[in-house]
This record gives structure tokens, C-alpha cells and sequence, in this order.
């Protein structure tokens, strides 16, 4: 018995020859009784494994949600919500972030004026070619001017104070030198954001946050109650 | 049952229509763990384990035999587990002879000491047919489990197992061969009209 008789007559048993290839081997099996008896064992065998009983299944097999974890299905609008929330909170921060910021930078006081570090003396040594080259139009302008401007100039009025400050150092005036310039006055620098958008946008986040918090404990009561 | 309709459902990710599937299709798929495994607790485990990874990938299946489908993932259920096993061998079905060979003959079963009513107890053939399940290469217990035992068609066996044609009509008639040459060991457990004619295609 060679494979492809074997399997020639395993298709036949099951009906998956093509017409004329079973007619042919049907007249060899009429006259090959060795032929036929495998086909009888092959049939037996096939007949004893569909004789082998169903089993029902010991339990149900049925997945929870817990199982495969799955989250709640939520409403439509959720992610709307989760949009309108992120923004608001980031929108939030970073206005505070720049209301912080801006008013920190703007009073600063320049950094190579403090002296002492390796930077600033980097500064100090270029500072009176700047000053040199940008000297002839702020020179003409008195420092004492430049007090009283408004708060949005107030940088380019620290500016200007610093070039004027600098050659005076250099050339080692101290004393009287520094006394000459009038104390500067406080300058009360405007924060960008009104605090009223900074309220706004915090009732935003926490109305939103909360709406997600609702939506999702009443989605999560509906699941536990299918 | 609309099975398309669920399957459909199921693809949108409603568990209550897939387990409605897995109702309709739990006991088929427990047996052939079982016959591949021959372990009820291990069959059950393969079966769980099947139907959730079956949720979890059932976007990726795209029509044809839901049947064949879920086949696939009890038979990949059932290699994870027999690959588990050999890396955590166990004690073995089969008996050792004196010389602590496992003893290759499946006629251990007919076990002369037995009484004659033990030996014609309901449950002796099935486990005699499973003995010589056990006796196959995996891949043609797997065919012969599907094709015979679950009546399922060569196209099917082929999708569950993702083998050409020809290879599933070349293992199951190997399988069926294998298995009447172990089967003839069992002649007295038979049933009168499947009694084997011994050697008569030897």
C-alpha cells in the first residue's frame, strides 16, 4: 500500500474525490480485494472516532468584563469633555506659569551687573565695546529720563541704564558717580493674564473634571447592573 | 442564531453577543481540547484560554468558518500547553516495563488482570480510542480530532490548522491508518459491526 493510495482512498471515504477519480478507483477496488480491505479499516477506524462521545463542557466558558479588561463603555460626549478639560488646565497653567514669569523677569536686575562670576566678567570685558558702538544715540539721553516711563519700556529702560552704568564702573567712579543717578523708582510691572481668565479657565477644568468623574461612576453602575 | 450578526456585534465590542458564541460553540471546543490534551482540568484551561484570546483578536477575523476560526485558537491553546508541559514534565500515561522503558504497546490497557465487567464498562473504548489519539504525532491527532471526531470538512481542518489541503488529506489518512493498527489491540472492546480484521492491510 503505498501514500497515495492511502490517501486516494481516505478522500474517497469522504467524499472529496473528483467524480472521475473515484469512478477509477472504485473499479480498482472491485477488483483489488487488498485495496479493499484498507478502505474497510480506514472506514472502521473513521466509524469507532465518531463514535467517541461529546462531552459537555464542564462549566460555562463565558467571559466577564473583568476577565477580558474591558473598560465601561462611556457616553459619546465624554471625549468632548476630556478635550474642553485638558485645554483648560493647560491653559491654566501656563497663564499662571506667564503671570508668574513675566512680572520675575521684567524686575530682575541685569545679570552682568552683579559681578563676581566668570559670565558676567565675560560681559564686563565686551560690555564697553557695545556700549561703544551703541553709545551715540543713548548718551544724548539722560538716565534720570528714563524712570518715569511706563511699565511696558521699563526693560529697555534697564537696558539703557545699564550701558550708562558700565563705562562708569570701568573707569572706576563709585561714590559720587552712583549717587548722581536718582534711586530708581519701584516699577510696578502689569501681570499678562487677568486673573479673572485665570478664575475662568480653573471653574472650566474642575466642571469638567467632575462631569468626567459622574459619567464615568455612571457608566461603570450601569455595567455592574447588566 | 444570527452568528454574523453577533460576530459583528462582537467585533464592535459586545461580550454579550461573543458569549453567545462561546455557548454555542463551548462544547466543541472543550472536546477537541480535550481529545488533543486527553486532561479534563488542562482542556478546560485551553478552552478559557481560547475563547479570551479569541475576544481579544476577534477584529482580526474576516469571515469564512467562525468555526474553523475558533478551532485555531484552542488548537494554539492546546500546543501552549503541551509546550508548557514538556518544559514541566509529568508522569506519564503509560506504564513502564520492568527495565523502566515506557512501554510502546498499547495493549497495557487490556489489562488481563481486569475483571470482565470492568472491561465492559462504557467508558473502556473511549479510553482506549484516546490511548491511541495519544499514540499520534500532534499534528495528525489534531487533524484526525477535527475531521473525525468533530466532523468538521478538509477546508475547515485546513483554516484551523493552517495547512494546505493536500497536507490534511496526507495526515488524516496516515491518522486513520495509525489508528486502526493501534485499535486492533482492542478487538474485545469493540463494538461487533467496527471489529477489525487484524493484518488484513498489513
Amino acid at each position: 500500500m503505498n501514500q497515495r493510495d492511502l490517501e486516494l482512498l481516505s478522500s474517497y471515504l469522504d467524499g472529496q474525490l473528483k467524480l472521475s477519480d473515484s469512478a477509477r478507483l472504485e473499479r480498482r477496488l472491485s477488483s483489488d480485494p487488498d485495496l479493499r480491505a484498507v478502505l474497510d479499516d480506514l472506514r472502521a477506524a473513521r466509524g469507532l472516532l465518531r463514535q467517541l462521545p461529546m462531552r459537555k463542557a464542564p462549566r460555562n466558558f463565558t467571559l466577564t468584563p473583568k476577565m477580558v479588561g474591558k473598560n465601561p463603555p462611556l457616553p459619546r460626549s465624554y471625549p468632548a469633555f476630556k478635550f474642553v478639560t485638558s485645554l483648560a488646565t493647560l491653559l491654566l497653567f501656563f497663564t499662571l506659569g506667564a503671570n508668574y514669569l513675566v512680572p520675575q523677569l521684567a524686575s530682575q536686575p541685569p545679570a552682568f551687573g552683579m559681578g563676581g562670576g566668570g559670565a558676567p566678567e565675560v560681559y564686563s570685558a565686551q560690555a564697553p565695546e557695545a556700549a561703544a558702538t551703541e553709545a551715540p544715540a543713548e548718551e544724548s539721553e539722560p538716565p534720570v529720563q528714563l524712570a518715569p516711563l511706563s511699565t511696558a519700556t521699563a526693560s529697555v529702560a534697564e537696558d539703557s541704564a545699564r550701558t550708562a552704568e558700565i563705562p562708569s564702573e570701568k573707569n572706576g567712579v563709585t561714590g559720587e558717580g552712583g549717587l548722581e543717578n536718582p534711586p530708581s523708582a519701584p516699577v510696578e510691572v502689569q501681570q499678562p493674564v487677568r486673573p479673572i481668565w485665570q478664575v475662568l479657565l480653573a471653574g472650566i477644568a474642575l466642571l469638567g473634571a467632575v462631569t468626567m468623574l459622574l459619567m464615568r461612576q455612571l457608566a461603570v453602575a450601569r455595567w455592574r447592573r447588566k | 442564531m444570527d452568528e454574523q450578526a453577533l460576530i459583528h456585534d462582537a467585533q464592535g465590542g459586545s461580550l454579550d453577543a461573543f458569549n453567545t458564541l462561546i455557548l454555542h460553540y463551548q462544547d466543541s471546543i472543550f472536546n477537541t481540547a480535550l481529545r488533543i490534551l486527553s486532561d479534563d482540568d488542562l482542556a478546560a484551561d485551553a478552552t478559557q484560554e481560547a475563547f479570551l484570546s479569541a475576544f481579544k483578536s476577534i477584529s482580526s477575523f474576516r469571515g469564512g468558518s467562525f468555526k474553523a476560526w475558533l478551532m485555531r485558537t484552542v488548537t494554539n491553546a492546546c500546543y501552549d500547553e503541551l509546550r508548557r508541559q514538556k518544559r514541566r514534565p509529568t508522569t506519564p500515561l503509560e506504564p513502564d516495563t520492568e527495565d523502566g522503558e515506557e512501554m510502546d504497546s498499547p495493549r497495557w490497557l487490556a489489562d488481563p488482570g481486569m475483571s470482565p465487567e470492568q472491561e465492559f464498562e462504557a467508558d473502556e473504548l473511549e479510553h482506549a480510542l484516546q490511548h491511541c489519539l495519544d499514540n499520534l504525532p500532534l499534528e495528525f491527532k489534531t487533524v484526525v480530532v477535527m475531521a473525525d471526531v468533530q466532523g468538521m470538512d478538509y477546508s475547515e481542518v485546513a483554516i484551523a490548522v493552517r495547512v494546505p489541503l493536500g497536507t490534511i488529506k496526507s495526515r488524516l489518512a496516515r491518522a486513520r491508518l495509525r489508528l486502526r493498527e493501534c485499535l486492533q489491540g482492542f478487538t474485545e472492546l469493540l463494538p461487533a459491526s467496527f471489529r477489525l480484521e487484524e493484518g488484513s492491510s498489513a
